[in-house]
């Protein structure tokens, strides 16, 4: 194959400046002329499905709310799983942390349903955050003590744990006075994160600063702390981090944990936030757009708060393409998948120059 | 020469679910919000089914637009909120899910009028509807009674759901009442929303354990369907006819029609008589019935069926009149009195015969 | 048919499609690439696959167009990772909502509509023979496929060159590249070796064993097949286990709650995945034979120095 190209890829001593410009740029031209072909197809107008897309969720209040609510979730699960990733631990189940942890908090609400405690949230923040741990320790366990890949423990328990919602929501938690139908009694008003800037139609609330917070620790952890660079190095090179003395059970058990944590908060986030109440279905799979934030995003704390911001933007456009330019339902499935490939293929110039092979000869003996 | 092209243009908008400016500023606006993509059968087909009765009963003082694959969870509500921002008049919810993000809008926007489906809360401008389903099912529960030979009956059901229950229910006492040898019912809880795979092996693994009739309730997918007719045991099934996917194992199947609720919601809206209340339709309003009776069911046994469904027509039968005993020997129903709309909907007990349990 | 000829039966026909796909992300896997959108790859398939056989009834066909299309699919995954050096996770899943999106579109007047699937061979006398004759001899012609494809590729690992090649490219491509062996040509038809069992896999789901399309009716089972790889330690016959004893674990939830058994359903359901955990933990304790089996450069891009 590598003769058949008729270029040579190679690496930058930095990473690119200029290619944090050019990346999204060559992707959203990419994205659009692809579109264009995809919309024409589809006998709708171009122009107005990419207004959607990009325009759109910035026209108002409650869209740049909504905005928000959206990545929100999908920034924390991205910073606990980068974590991991970078450790080369494959957390591949933080839809199931997030049930888990939404299960274990919605019992406090659920117990005192007309308590008015101050202490309610914070407890059922912590409750999150520790169920959404230890149904990822499962994992960790397995991996360090029989070394069964977390990939398919945690794929495996992300199952599981919709079995045990579902039994929960539909059996004991089930609201008594719901006519049996299959979610909880509303939360308080306690138990609910308070709303940003006002607003009836306004989602937006206090759990984005858990997401602020989360990503500075992230950030800080990463480029400051001793742990971080270990976790980095358990990663690479196994035999250079035991050699360091370092123990690569403990970057599994840290990356499995923190990546549960996320995992819970967003549960959290989400039944004390835009839902409410605990019901059978509580994620639009942001366990797995998590995954994919985290990688657009370059498993960098800063990126993936940009990478979370734009795939938020885009799922509050497809809402408006299907309203706005009538499009089929799973086009806007397909318009996520073209950008994801071209970023993904444009990527590439951030850490690697494209020349010529004669180019090449010639810079080899400048 | 304008006049046809109006109407094809029309037509098509329509047929579309097009929002468009072409359609006078003037028309009624409603939106549809279904919760799956819409097949050829089953719930979603239904509600659209039941939107275009809209469109062709009020032709172009309506203007529609239909928005399929919304499912539950938070992103529902951006769908409902960005059609409510747009001015629609009128929003029909298609799934339960929607119910609470439904009534915040409602709230949130006291002139438009919301029609959900299957939930149990009203508000001025948030009116419920939902179909007697289970009056269909004791029908053809009769028939799966006078068809079957091992007198062994299999159900494939998604989730245990009330109203999911009170079908089960119906069907097996439709079932009892015309036949007095049959075993326990078998029921397989599929506990998933949607698997054709897992549905076909469902239906399989009944045969397997001797049922010649299986029911598919709420499958969300004809598979099961289709493979009775494979494995040559007859099959009932809700919501739609299923005729076409199993031509010769058809038995029965309790049809649906949400035409009149919906042109009925319709009508008060535009005139401004909008009422948030509930309405709950069965076979006396033209909403359920039972169709796609199989040709194998003898004259006699059809005309019972369908002079029981005149019974329930009337008000002279009710599926669940007691006396009933439930699957643990308890009594349900006493008898000479029936149960209110409030216990069907939120049945939460099995009848004598049913080999499964609910969780509690 | 009784309960247990439904469930080792079924099993055959249940794991077909987790095992074709299985097979071909194994010997992807092999060669050291991690390919995660076999989900993405099966639902094309699965959906173009059922409209030709839709429209033309021919199943052959509905299998070669489904297998390229999903073979198309991979050949967008291996430019992202060979060409563009893009992460291998991050690639799979691109890819994957690519083909679960395109699916859906493709196919979204097609919505559960059904098929006629492929009629089981009896084969004379072994057929009748009581318990085993519906066990192991009546089956579709896909199923004995799938399982001479696993034995070729049991043979083909073990004891042939090509065999030998893909494993040195997953094991140590420097050295691969260094024998004079392309790694990223090796790698690239691998790839789309992969996408095209990825695409038998789709078109058995919709064609033979539902037979019906509707959106989203892989219903997870690509994710099965890239966990059986693990689970088979990268061995094409203890992947062949593996997705017998899955498919058995599946039925064996349906025959329980039909049998009457009364154990909570949820509990049934959780089973195979429960069941899945701990057999893998059984079979990864012995470390030394994991690392022994497993793609020392899995997940890692390879760039030709020279």
């Amino acid at each position: 194959m590598g003769d058949l190209i008729p270029w040579r890829i190679v690496p930058r001593e930095h990473a690119s400046r200029q290619a944090v410009i050019l990346v999204p740029a060559m992707t959203i031209v990419l994205t659009i002329l692809c579109s264009i072909v995809l919309f024409t197809a589809l006998g709708a107008s171009p122009g107005l499905a990419l207004y959607a897309f990009f325009v759109d969720p910035f026209s108002s209040a409650y869209s740049i709310s909504e905005i928000l609510v959206k990545a929100s979730p999908l920034i924390l699960i991205a910073q606990g799983l980068a974590i991991g990733f970078r450790a080369k631990v494959w957390n591949i189940g933080a839809e199931g942390q997030l049930i888990i942890g939404a299960i274990s908090a919605s019992l406090i609400p659920i117990t005192w349903p007309q308590s008015t405690s101050v202490l309610m949230l914070p407890a059922m923040i912590l409750m999150g955050v520790v169920a959404g741990m230890a149904w990822a320790s499962i994992a960790a366990f397995f991996r360090t003590r029989y070394n069964a890949s977390e990939i398919i423990v945690t794929l495996m328990l992300n199952q599981i744990a919709f079995q045990i919602l579902y039994y929960l929501v539909t059996g004991p938690l089930r609201d008594p006075r719901g006519y049996n139908f299959p979610q909880s009694v509303p939360f308080p008003d306690a138990a609910l994160y308070p709303t940003l800037f006002g607003g009836a139609d306004i989602r937006a609330n206090l759990s984005l600063a858990i997401t602020i917070a989360a990503s500075f620790a992230a950030w800080l952890y990463v480029s400051r702390s001793f742990s971080g660079f270990r976790l980095l190095v358990g990663g690479i090179a196994p035999a250079a981090a035991r050699y360091a003395g370092f123990s690569q059970k403990r970057a599994i058990w840290i990356s499995l944990l923190v990546g549960g944590a996320a995992a819970g908060l967003v549960g959290v986030g989400e039944i004390a936030g835009p839902i409410g109440k605990l019901q059978p279905i509580l994620s639009p799979g942001y366990g797995f757009a998590g995954i994919i934030v985290a990688f657009l995003g370059g498993l960098n704390p800063i990126g993936i708060v940009f990478a979370g911001l734009f795939m938020a933007v885009i799922y509050v456009g497809s809402d408006s393409a299907l309203l706005l330019a009538d499009i089929p339902s799973s086009a806007p499935i397909v318009f996520q998948g073209f950008i994801l490939v071209f970023y993904l293929a444009a990527s590439l110039l951030i850490h690697y120059e494209i020349r010529g092979k004669a180019a090449v000869k010639s810079g080899g003996a400048a | 020469m304008k006049t046809p092209l109006k109407v094809i243009l029309t037509a098509a908008m329509l047929s579309m679910g097009a929002l468009s400016a072409a359609i006078a500023d003037d028309a009624f606006k409603i939106g549809f919000i279904v919760p799956n993509p819409i097949g050829d059968v089953g719930w979603d087909h239904e509600l659209d089914r039941g939107r275009q009765a809209v469109a062709e009963h009020f032709g172009d003082k309506v203007s529609i637009q239909a928005i399929d694959s919304v499912g539950e969870g938070p992103d529902s509500t951006r769908v409902m909120n960005k059609m409510a921002s747009q001015g629609v008049d009128m929003i029909f919810l298609g799934s339960f899910g929607h119910m609470n993000d439904g009534l915040k809008l409602a709230k949130q926007y006291p002139d438009l009028a919301v029609v959900h489906a299957g939930g149990y809360q009203q508000a001025d401008n948030f009116a419920t509807y939902a179909v007697r389903h289970y009056e269909g099912a004791y029908l053809a529960g009769m028939a799966a009674g006078y068809a079957t030979k091992s007198n062994t009956l299999g159900v494939i059901a998604a989730f245990p759901l009330p109203e999911v229950v009170g079908i089960m229910n119906a069907y097996v006492l439709g079932a009892q009442s015309v036949n007095p040898n049959l075993n326990d019912v078998k029921v397989i809880w599929m506990n998933s929303w949607f698997d054709p795979a897992k549905n076909k092996a469902s239906a399989e693994s009944l045969v397997s354990q001797g049922a010649d009739v299986v029911f598919s309730l709420f499958p969300g997918t004809p598979s099961a369907v289709a493979a009775s007719e494979e494995l040559g045991v007859y099959t009932t099934v809700t919501l739609s006819d299923n005729s076409a996917f199993a031509p010769t194992r058809h038995l029965a199947a309790i049809q649906v029609d949400f035409g009149p609720i919906m042109i009925a919601k319709v009508q008060e809206a535009m005139d401004g008589k909008f009422v948030g209340n509930d309405t709950f339709a069965g076979i006396g309003e033209n909403s359920v019935s039972v169709a796609g009776l199989s040709k194998d069911l003898s004259e006699e046994q059809k005309s019972a069926i369908l002079a029981k469904q005149d019974e329930i027509r009337s008000g002279g039968f009710h599926p669940f009149q007691g006396p009933i005993t439930d699957n643990k020997g308890k009594e349900a129903v006493a008898a000479g009195s029936k149960l209110d709309d409030g216990a069907v909907k939120g049945m939460n007990f099995l009848v004598q015969g049913i080999d499964t349990s609910l969780p509690n | 048919m009784d309960t247990f000829v439904f469930v080792f039966a079924g099993a055959f026909a249940t794991a077909t499609p987790l095992l074709l796909a299985a097979m071909g992300e194994l010997v992807v896997e092999r060669t050291g690439v991690l390919n995660l959108s076999v989900e993405g790859m099966m639902a094309i398939s699965a959906a173009i696959a059922f409209m030709v056989v839709y429209t033309t009834g021919s199943h052959s066909l509905g299998f070669l167009i489904g297998a390229v299309s999903a073979a198309a699919l991979s050949v967008i995954f291996a430019v992202l990772v060979l060409v563009f050096l893009a992460n291998q996770v991050a690639a799979g899943l691109a890819v994957g909502i690519l083909g679960l999106g395109l699916s859906a579109l493709l196919a979204r007047s097609f919505e559960s509509e059904t098929l006629i699937p492929l009629r089981d061979i009896n084969l004379p006398v072994l057929s009748d023979l009581p318990v085993v004759g519906p066990i192991l001899f009546t089956h579709d012609p896909v199923v004995y496929l799938t399982i001479a494809i696993g034995l070729v590729l049991a043979w083909m690992f073990t004891k042939t060159r090509l065999g030998l090649i893909l494993r040195v490219v997953g094991e140590n491509p420097e050295a691969a590249h260094n024998l004079g062996f392309s790694v990223l040509r090796t790698r690239f038809w691998a790839i789309v070796f992969g996408g095209c069992m990825a695409g038998l896999a789709g078109a058995y789901a919709s064609t033979v064993l539902t037979p019906v399309w509707s959106q989203g009716m892989i219903a997870g089972r690509g994710w099965i097949a890239v966990a059986l790889v693990v689970f088979g330690t990268w061995k094409p016959l203890r992947v062949m286990f593996g997705a017998y004893f899955f498919g058995a674990a599946l039925l064996a939830e349906l025959a329980v709650q039909s049998l009457g058994i009364d154990i909570p359903s949820q509990i049934m359901s959780s089973m195979p995945y429960a069941l899945t955990i701990l057999v893998l933990a059984a079979v990864s304790k012995d470390t030394v034979r994991i690392r022994l089996n497993a793609p020392v450069s899995l997940g890692e891009n390879y760039r030709p120095s020279a």
